[in-house]
């Protein structure tokens, strides 16, 4: 030993186990830094690559400067934030357990004339050894999945992805990387270094640490059972590590939330139709004029998936709710079954709404709403001298750009139902979906078949399948790395805080607590965490997750309103619990497999 | 009658070269109410001997018979509600639980059952271990004789009939480990219950009925030195 820290690689030879954990979470924040920044990397030179190819120079000056570029690397500097939060969060609780559990440790060095500075210099250097193995490890990793994810998005996804370099090491990756890595270990150790330094010399030789403890409030057994009872009160009265642990469960949920309102938005902004068309065909003067035997043509052909057409008639006269004089006017559009189905499968329909009742001729329709509209489910529609009644109700208007109806009622019914009331039989538009395989060639014979009666559009280049599954691939990943960590976090912190109490559950085994009473007083503690996470998470959460679709949807898409994710809460919920009878298991299988003479040394 | 009989107890830890036999053999009786103490150097095994009466841990071959009970026969859920109920102990560093109160570290084990304590033996156990003005006091707020006069509480709430302390007045000044002493033996003797005391204190040793020494893992009864 050269000198004193040279104890550091020692005792993190000894203490492996102990440390595994604060190393994995080490390794996952400068591995998502690295995953993240590398992405964007890839996905700039990626636009680069593509802007280059169309002006066929470079006119492209500086890879950032585009605006798909900037908005990568604004994504990706919120992420590394949220990252470096959630990293200082997870990394500082390890070490607070581990400083801690060291009491006496670090009363013995003072006692052997370590000082206070010395103290604070050997908590965050033992810190840094940690990023020795870790930094290179999570970097590994980053760049790893970076050439995975690019990869399926080259393969997989294709489309605008098929440029995505392979591959390709990102240095901004890498550097990120290494500063999450060392600035949240330097941050989290901060705190724990400071407390090891006022740890008193008279620790080491009382042997009596643990009671030494400033303990302010008893334990309130009047309530619930002793063991339920202490179990709270062991993770409420260490106010630092309930503010961590809180903020790490909390943190989760807040990103939760707020990435559910990305794919929301996603789902706006990209609305994914199982009635897209990838072929429409529709009249040249606006009107009913398309042969209804073309639809037949068209089926028959080779490479063709589904046809389906609509018929339209405008401006009709129309009564809602007893008014015979027919005061108003309505719009009708018939949809085929399948376009009618692809309705339900879309999420289209209002609670409440009978597709059913639709199909056929009938005497029903659908209508399209919004949010100032005060028509109803079971309205009746003088249409003519016929009377519909109203089936079910649109979320919003599918005709309109802004998905208001303007006050204007838009009927979807059958086909055969429009036949009855107007007679006409021939269609407006004409959808025709492809097989995956389908070639230019079958495009090009549905074209020439179309002719020039009627207009003829491909629509295949049009589809945001890919980018839509990519994007929605992403924010799962990064969601599901985010649960990982936490879930880590969560059942090392528990797992720290029982080593840190052996002793004292030593103790009350001794004296008669059973394994049960033991893993419901653990239970206890880690609900404790697990409830104020949740309060807190959804707290903060809701309220930011209704921000942030008013600012990202409503403003945009007038006729969407937030509503309260009943589904996505009870998940989390479902969730927390699941992580939390996890993170209990481990520890308490540990106790029980524990003499009681090796968690108390004095009896 | 006898309380606690122990027949024929070996410990063995480890294997093969690097055996080591903590406890060779070692059988006696102790009769119901008898106040034992157990000498011997440190590392020779008394309290190896003390985990094994505790059923804290387990012989490598013999018995131990607490009340007629086997209590190695017994299933680990069996063992801890017998050992709640029936054996007390006191360890050296107090082991009191740091967020409970005074009165709440007594009545533990009467909790752990899902019980009532019975008021009037609490009381009165305030009563005898001077501890009626600081019931409501967490141990960080008590001196160490005071800590360890509530490991004596929580040893006696079940009125145990075996009560275990491994060197309880360790960690004591000479006037505090007198009074700890006394009191212990004043409250067995009041409810009729059997100690058995580990101490390198060669005149609380005297004070015991019986005393027994341990040497290298054998153990050997001294006799009787109150008589």
């Amino acid at each position: 030993m050269r000198s004193y820290l040279s104890l550091i690689p020692i005792s993190a030879k000894v203490r492996r186990r102990q440390n595994r954990m604060t190393l994995l979470c080490i390794i996952f924040s400068v591995f998502m830094v690295t995953a993240v920044f590398s992405m964007a990397e890839m996905g700039a030179r990626m636009e680069q690559a593509r802007l280059l190819e169309k002006h066929g120079s470079l006119s492209f000056q500086g890879l950032f400067s585009s605006e798909m570029g900037q908005s990568l690397i604004l994504i990706a500097g919120v992420l590394f934030f949220l990252i470096l939060i959630a990293g200082v969060l997870m990394i500082s609780s390890g070490m607070n357990s581990i400083v801690a559990q060291r009491t006496k440790f670090f009363g013995m060095m003072r006692c052997i004339g370590m000082s206070r500075e010395q103290i604070i210099r050997f908590v965050r250097l033992e810190a840094l050894n940690w990023c020795k193995t870790a930094v290179p490890i999570g970097l590994g990793l980053g760049i790893v999945t970076t050439w995975g994810l690019c990869a399926a998005l080259r393969f997989l996804v294709g489309e605008e992805f098929s440029e995505i370099p392979l591959f390709s090491v990102s240095i901004i990756g890498i550097v990120s990387g290494i500063i999450v890595g060392v600035v949240t270990v330097l941050f989290a150790a901060s705190s724990p270094s400071k407390r090891a330094a006022k740890v008193s010399p008279i620790t080491a030789v009382s042997g009596n640490s643990e009671n030494g403890k400033k303990v302010r409030r008893s334990v309130n057994t009047r309530i619930s059972k002793i063991e339920t009872a202490l179990g709270i009160h062991h993770a409420a009265s260490v106010k630092k590590n309930l503010i961590l642990m809180t903020g790490s469960f909390a943190l989760s949920i807040i990103l939760f939330l707020s990435f559910s309102v990305l794919i929301d938005f996603v789902n706006h902004l990209m609305p994914q139709s199982a009635a897209a068309a990838d072929i429409s065909i529709s009249s040249s003067d606006g009107v009913n004029s398309i042969n209804n035997s073309l639809a037949d043509t068209i089926s028959s052909m080779e490479g063709v998936k589904q046809v389906y057409g609509r018929r339209s008639a405008f401006d009709i006269l129309a009564g809602l709710n007893g008014d015979t004089t027919l005061s108003g006017t309505i719009d009708m559009i018939s949809f085929d079954d399948f376009d009618l189905e692809c309705l339900e499968k879309d999420g289209m329909l209002q609670r409440g709404s009978n597709l059913s009742d639709i199909y056929g001729n009938s005497h029903y329709a659908l209508a399209t709403w919004d949010r100032s509209c005060s028509w109803e489910i079971g309205d009746k529609i003088l249409v003519g001298d016929e009377e519909l009644e109203i089936a079910g109700l649109l979320k919003h208007d599918l005709f309109s750009s802004d998905g208001l109806t303007g006050g204007k009622m838009t009927l979807i019914i059958s086909g055969e139902t429009f036949a009855r009331l107007t007679g006409e039989t021939d269609y407006s538009l004409l959808m025709v979906q492809m097989e995956r395989d389908a070639t230019d060639t079958n495009v090009q014979a549905i074209s020439d078949t179309v002719g020039n009666d009627y207009r003829f559009s491909d629509k295949r280049d049009e589809q945001t399948g890919g980018t839509y599954l990519a994007f929605v691939a992403c924010v799962y990943g990064f969601l599901a790395i985010i649960t990982l960590v936490t879930v880590l976090n969560i059942v090392n912190s528990i797992s720290m805080s029982v080593s840190a109490r052996m002793k004292q559950y030593g103790a009350m085994r001794a004296v008669g607590m059973d394994d049960r009473q033991i893993s419901k007083m653990i239970t206890a503690e880690a609900f404790t965490y697990a409830f104020w996470g949740c309060v807190v998470g959804c707290g903060i959460g809701l309220p930011f997750s209704k921000l942030l679709y008013d600012f990202l949807i409503t403003e945009h898409f007038s006729y969407a309103v937030w509503s309260f994710p009943v589904s996505l809460v009870a998940i989390i919920i479902l969730f927390v619990v699941l992580a939390t009878v996890l993170a209990v298991h481990a520890p308490t299988k540990r106790i029980r497999n524990m003499k009681i003479t090796e968690t108390i040394n004095d009896l | 009658m006898n309380l606690l009989e122990v027949n024929h107890i070996c410990k063995t830890y480890g294997s093969g070269e690097t055996a080591v036999n903590a406890l060779k053999d070692v059988s006696f009786s102790v009769p119901k109410g008898e106040y034992v103490a157990i000498v011997g150097e440190s590392g020779s095994g008394k309290s190896t001997l003390l985990n094994m009466l505790g059923a804290l841990d387990t012989p490598t071959s013999g018995k131990v018979r607490i009340d007629g009970k086997d209590i190695f026969t017994m299933k680990e859920k069996e063992l801890t509600v017998f050992r709640r109920r029936n054996i007390g102990f006191i360890f050296q560093g107090f082991n009191l639980i740091p967020e409970l109160t005074v009165e709440q570290n007594m009545i533990f084990p009467v909790l752990l059952d899902y019980q009532k304590p019975n008021k009037k033996y609490l009381e009165e156990l305030l009563e005898v271990l001077n501890l009626k003005g600081r019931r409501n006091h967490l141990p960080n707020q008590l001196s160490g004789g005071q800590q360890q006069r509530v490991a004596i509480g929580r040893a006696l709430i079940t009125r145990p009939s075996l009560i275990l302390a491994d060197e309880p007045t360790g960690n004591l000044d000479s006037q505090n480990s007198s009074e700890v002493i006394a009191l212990l033996k004043e409250a067995s003797k009041m409810y009729e219950q059997t100690i058995i005391m580990i101490t390198h204190n060669n005149s609380i040793a005297q004070t015991a009925d019986r005393v027994l020494q341990v040497m290298d893992g054998v153990l050997t009864d001294l006799g009787r030195c109150r008589e």
